[in-house]
């Protein structure tokens, strides 16, 4: 997989891209509590561009709540989400997009009835491309991460590793300033994975956009990962570095038993 | 031009379809088929309204019966009988009480007073999701009810406004009815349509693409409001005569009737549920009024057509839930290309949903 051609971003599309150069995306104290029950708790953690930043940890650790934070689909409770040096409190999960800040999803959340090259033309279009720019600006995205002969096929009706690479497509559109992925390897076979790892670690040299990526499977996260950040009870329990977390006391009883 | 035809076929031939079937109801001469033909034609500009929201946004409305008749006692303050006005309707303002304006002001009161109110409402309804969004908007056809059944100086409450000029017939009505077949289309294929149509498929997604779905659904519930209501000016203007009782559920559930035969999820859906329960209504309608024997005339009780629609609708909903477009649109019947080549040669088709036609 060394053949992926660098990407090149299509010229300036008169779209207002300010911030998009922000060098950080940052969770400060951040805390969540739903009803009572605290889903994140206190968790500081900085993404900058360039780089790959994996989140682990066990089930219920709050991963999933705290990506939701960083993209603006859940306003936490106490602390604040921090992109470049704006504060990003009260801004709307389609603003914190339309700055750069993008995201995919466990469950796929395809925009199943309509074609493959429409789900990804969509964020083209409510970035404020024209409908022709975003169409030959998602054709140019299918084509590096390998959909475009299925281009005009119902989203629905691709097979589920095609499915997660066509939401990474969709994150991809005009290169955002970072990108989080939500397991994007979960149930894919070895193969597959090392197809998906090849992918993933060209996102920070071809789209210049920061990575998150939270995933289950150790073997993605440990290899294609600068720094692991991991989290247990919604707390941080350690970040480091790949070999550090490895290493670590804490993490290993965190996940003692419960490696999958 | 051929092109041009082939990309945009869809509404090329829904529009010829429609003038197809008003020239073969005006060249019968029968005035009955024309009358039924007209008000076919007028229930479609309402329905593709109606569609306009619903097909693309995913939301039910039961609404827009309110802004239809909005629409139409916008058409009628400006058409009746001053004279009229003057003594029933002295709430009025006093440009509209002295004057009668012609036709075409009529229809763009009918759509613009619809769109402003679907404006002060729809900004603090489109914030509801779902279930709570579709109750919401029951809620707007009965406040509109209400208000016009009993605001007497101004709607002539329960008694009717009449002396309005019927200007409207078959040629007028499908005129409409096209004008809002290739406007609804051009909403469809928008930049504003797409993210529209991609928050109907998974709302959650569609954020995360940068689309503002509150807004994009506000967008197509003022234009949506102002189709119905041109619709409802149609209605004042093709009647001659006004009440409020129309308004109400029996054209909410026939028009929500339509869209569910036709299949919401695509204009030409919408169009083909239309025609469908038209002609389904107007047989149960004769069999009710019976079919002589010799001495007998043998016909089906009262309430039969309300009872067979409503089986209809639940039938389709069993056997077809995409209605009988299954969620298509219409493309000339030709030999399936390959997608690539289709793709290629009609990149509409391709937008509408269905690459290739089938054979």
């Amino acid at each position: 997989m060394n053949d992926i051609p660098v990407f090149v971003e299509p010229p300036s599309l008169g779209v207002d891209r300010t911030l998009t150069n922000a060098a950080k995306l940052a969770a400060e104290g951040l805390s969540v509590r739903f009803s009572g029950l605290l889903a994140i708790s206190d968790v500081t953690l900085r993404l900058a561009r360039h780089e790959i930043l994996g989140l682990i940890g066990p089930n219920g650790a709050g991963k999933t709540t705290l990506v939701n934070c960083l993209t603006g689909f859940q306003a936490p409770t106490d602390g604040r989400v921090v992109f470049g040096e704006e504060d990003t409190t009260g801004w709307s999960a389609a603003r914190f997009r339309a700055h750069g800040i993008a995201r995919t999803f466990q469950a796929g959340r395809l925009f199943k009835d309509m074609t493959v090259a429409e789900n990804v033309e969509v964020t083209g279009v409510g970035l404020g491309l024209g409908l022709k720019a975003a169409r030959e600006h998602a054709m140019a995205l299918l084509g590096w991460i390998g959909l475009a002969d299925k281009a005009q096929a119902k989203a629905g009706t691709l097979a589920y590793t095609d499915q997660r690479r066509l939401g990474i497509a969709r994150a991809l559109v005009l290169s955002p300033a970072f990108i989080l992925l939500d397991e994007p390897a979960a149930g894919m076979s070895d193969a597959e994975c090392e197809e998906l790892m090849a992918l993933v670690s060209a996102i920070p040299k071809s789209f210049t956009s920061g990575v998150l990526l939270i995933e289950h499977n150790m073997r993605v996260v440990m290899g294609i990962s600068h720094r692991v950040h991991v989290l247990d009870g919604g707390k941080t329990l350690a970040e480091g570095s790949p070999a550090e977390i490895q290493k670590h006391e804490a993490v290993m009883a965190a996940y003692l038993g419960m490696e999958a | 031009m051929r092109d041009f035809l082939i990309r945009h076929q869809t509404p090329a031939l829904l529009v010829a379809g429609l003038v197809i079937a008003a020239a073969l109801g005006v060249l019968t001469g029968n005035e009955t088929a024309q009358v039924t033909l007209t008000e076919m034609f007028i229930r479609l500009v309402v329905v593709i309204g109606l569609w306009v929201f619903i097909g693309n946004s995913g939301i039910i409305s039961f609404g827009h019966i309110g802004f239809m008749g909005i629409g139409a006692y916008a058409a009628a303050w400006a058409t009746a009988e001053p004279s009229f006005k003057q003594i029933m309707l002295s709430g009025l303002p006093v440009f509209l009480q002295e004057n009668q304006y012609p036709f075409v002001f009529a229809i763009l009161g009918a759509t613009l007073l619809p769109a402003l109110v679907a404006l002060l409402l729809g900004a603090a309804l489109m914030r509801l999701a779902g279930t709570a969004a579709s109750i919401a908007t029951f809620a707007v056809l009965m406040i509109v009810n209400s208000v016009y059944a009993n605001w007497d100086s101004v709607t002539a409450g329960s008694s009717s406004i009449i002396g309005i000029p019927t200007v409207v017939g078959p040629w007028v009505a499908v005129g409409f009815a096209a004008g809002a077949v290739i406007t609804a289309y051009l909403f469809q294929i928008s930049r504003l349509g797409l993210m529209l149509r991609a928050s109907r498929d998974d709302e959650v997604a569609a954020r995360a693409s940068a689309v503002e779905v509150k807004r994009m659904r506000l967008v197509a519930f003022v234009l949506s409001a102002a189709i119905a209501g041109a619709g409802g000016g149609l209605y004042a203007q093709f009647l001659g005569i006004l009440t409020v009782d129309p308004f109400y559920l029996g054209l909410t559930f026939i028009t929500l009737a339509m869209l569910v035969v036709g299949g919401m999820s695509s204009l030409s859906g919408a169009v083909a549920g239309v025609f469908a329960v038209t002609i389904i209504v107007e047989l149960l309608r004769l069999a009710e009024r019976g079919v002589p024997f010799g001495s007998v005339t043998v016909g089906l009780p009262l309430g039969s057509q309300e009872i067979g629609l409503g089986v209809l609708m639940a039938l389709i909903l069993i056997f077809r839930p995409n209605g009988l477009s299954n969620g298509r649109e219409l493309v000339w019947p030709r030999r399936a290309p390959t997608d690539e080549a289709a793709a290629r040669k009609a990149p509409s088709a391709a937008l509408a949903g269905e690459a290739a036609p089938s054979p």
